[in-house]
């Protein structure tokens, strides 16, 4: 068999536009997801008791979803509901977050509850009031411990952004698809794809966990 | 016939009752943490709790300043009675200094951060003066060279300095002292407990919960002895050390090793 890489240049462009736009809908959507996440988990931990149930309803439920479920329906189903039209690329960022920023609630959750009593109980002690306790010794603790959890939800989320080829995104994988289509050459363009996606991943996972190292002994009481 | 009647005998009970409590009673579901507690604490006094573990010591010091809410009894507090309105609670809480067995100093902040967090954030203090009086007080407790340091570069003995310094920062009329030696290397007590001393000296009211003997009866003015969520006998240090008058104390000590 022989492999000709010429057709990755050929097509340089049109495949990094597919690049530029998977980073874009990785950066964006985990940005949002965390942002979503962390406001869920506040919920779930300190909003008023009648929300709690459909909070842990929308958490359990995304859990229990394929993610590529969820980005469908909320192309192809949820303007049928709503009676609102949304481009693929909104598309994907909306159904991505909504899956992925119910992981980044249990994260945040879990890195909450996981800053022991004592620290509250030392800051309730100096007469500090709960939200000043919450943002000033719970949160930065807590963040910190959550790092290595964040850095394989943006990892997951910059794999799951393939998942937008499905409804015509296009992004790395939708344009790989096209351009292995028309030049019969899955296997260059393809390669070409894992390795590209390997190395979008592979500093954002190692940087996190470099930066975790550093900063460990911040979260650690 | 322990209520009320703890005024006698007292190296330095001339000043005003701070604390006062009256027949404390603290419930964990069915469990009965605290029985019925009687005691008073007066202005510059160092009182210490001392008795097995589980009788309620911690507990009481927790409702001391609200951390735990009561079923039964009164606490008073500098001649009003403790409130449990959250709002007010904090107002108390900063006139109360506390200090814990696990420092639990904040792992984020430096030394000097750890100390000027209260007046900061509490007492809205500005920065340079929360530096300012944090430096002053990591001077007091031999730490001023260990100020950019976070608590995860300090010894036991160490975090647990800043600990006292960082409850100092509020300028507080009282110090609760949780088994402030219990989780340090027994080289590292001294400096604690010598800390505490001078304090003491100093005429900072102290509410110490602790199972070093010698201190509290060095340092103690008051000695309460806890059972099973009861103060089962309290006096100067002398007559809890020398001359107890209960078998439960008795038991304790001789269980402690202590020979007088
Ligand atoms: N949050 C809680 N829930 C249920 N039981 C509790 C709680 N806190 C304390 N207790 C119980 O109350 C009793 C008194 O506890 P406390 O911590 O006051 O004892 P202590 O005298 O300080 O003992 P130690 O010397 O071991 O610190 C113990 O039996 C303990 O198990
Ligand atoms: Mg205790």
């Amino acid at each position: 068999m022989e492999f000709d890489f010429a057709v990755i240049t050929d097509h340089a462009r049109f495949l990094a536009s597919g690049v530029g736009v998977s980073l874009l809908l990785a950066v964006l959507s985990g940005a949002t997801s965390l942002a979503t996440g962390f406001i869920v988990a506040l919920l779930r931990l300190y909003g008023p008791p009648w929300l709690k149930p459909a909070v842990v309803l929308y958490i359990d439920s995304m859990r229990a979803i394929p993610v590529l479920v969820v980005l469908v329906w909320t192309f192809f189903a949820l303007p049928i509901v709503t009676g609102l039209t949304m481009p693929p690329f909104f598309a994907a960022l909306l159904g991505l977050t909504i899956h992925l920023a119910a992981y980044a609630a249990e994260i945040v959750r879990a890195g909450i509850e996981s800053v022991r009593p004592g620290q509250t109980r030392a800051a309730l002690a100096l007469g500090m009031s709960r939200s000043q306790i919450l943002l000033r010794i719970v949160l930065p603790q807590a963040i910190v411990r959550m790092l290595p959890a964040f850095g394989s939800l943006l990892s997951i989320t910059i794999k799951d952004t393939a998942i937008a080829s499905v409804i015509a995104v296009p992004e790395l994988m939708r344009q790989s698809e096209t351009v292995a289509g028309q030049s019969f050459q899955p296997i260059e363009v393809y390669t070409f794809a894992m390795l590209v996606y390997f190395a979008m991943l592979f500093p954002v996972t190692r940087g996190v966990d470099l930066f975790y190292r550093r900063v460990a002994h911040l979260g650690r009481s | 016939m322990i209520a009320e009647n703890n005024s006698g005998g007292r190296a330095k009970g001339t000043g005003a009752t701070i604390i006062r409590y009256r027949g404390v009673v603290k419930r964990y579901g069915a469990f009965t943490a605290l029985d019925g507690v009687f005691l008073n604490v007066h202005a510059g006094e160092v009182v210490c709790l001392i008795g097995p573990s589980g009788s309620g010591k911690s507990t009481l010091l927790r409702c001391t300043n609200g951390l735990e809410s009561i079923e039964g009894g009164d606490i008073e507090f500098e001649g009003t009675m403790l409130p449990r309105d959250e709002r007010a609670l904090r107002a108390v809480r900063q006139r109360m200094g506390m200090v814990f067995q696990s420092f639990e100093l904040f792992p984020h902040l430096t030394a000097q951060q750890n100390v000027s967090e209260g007046p900061r954030t509490v007492l809205q203090m500005n920065q340079a003066d929360a530096n300012q009086r944090a430096a002053a007080l990591l001077d007091k407790v031999g730490l001023a060279d260990k100020a950019p340091n976070y608590p995860s570069a300090l010894s036991g003995g160490q975090q647990q300095r800043v600990a006292i310094a960082r409850a100092l920062a509020m300028n507080p009329d009282v110090m609760l002292f949780d088994e402030p030696t219990s989780a340090l290397d027994p080289e590292t007590i001294g400096e604690v407990l010598s800390v505490m001393k001078k304090l003491a000296d100093e005429g900072m009211t102290m509410v110490v919960v602790t199972h070093e003997m010698s201190f509290a009866r060095r340092v103690g003015d008051w000695v309460a002895v806890f059972d099973a969520g009861r103060i089962v006998e309290q006096g100067p240090p002398r007559q809890i050390f020398d001359a107890p008058t209960t078998e439960r104390t008795r038991d304790f000590l001789s269980h402690l090793g202590w020979s007088g």
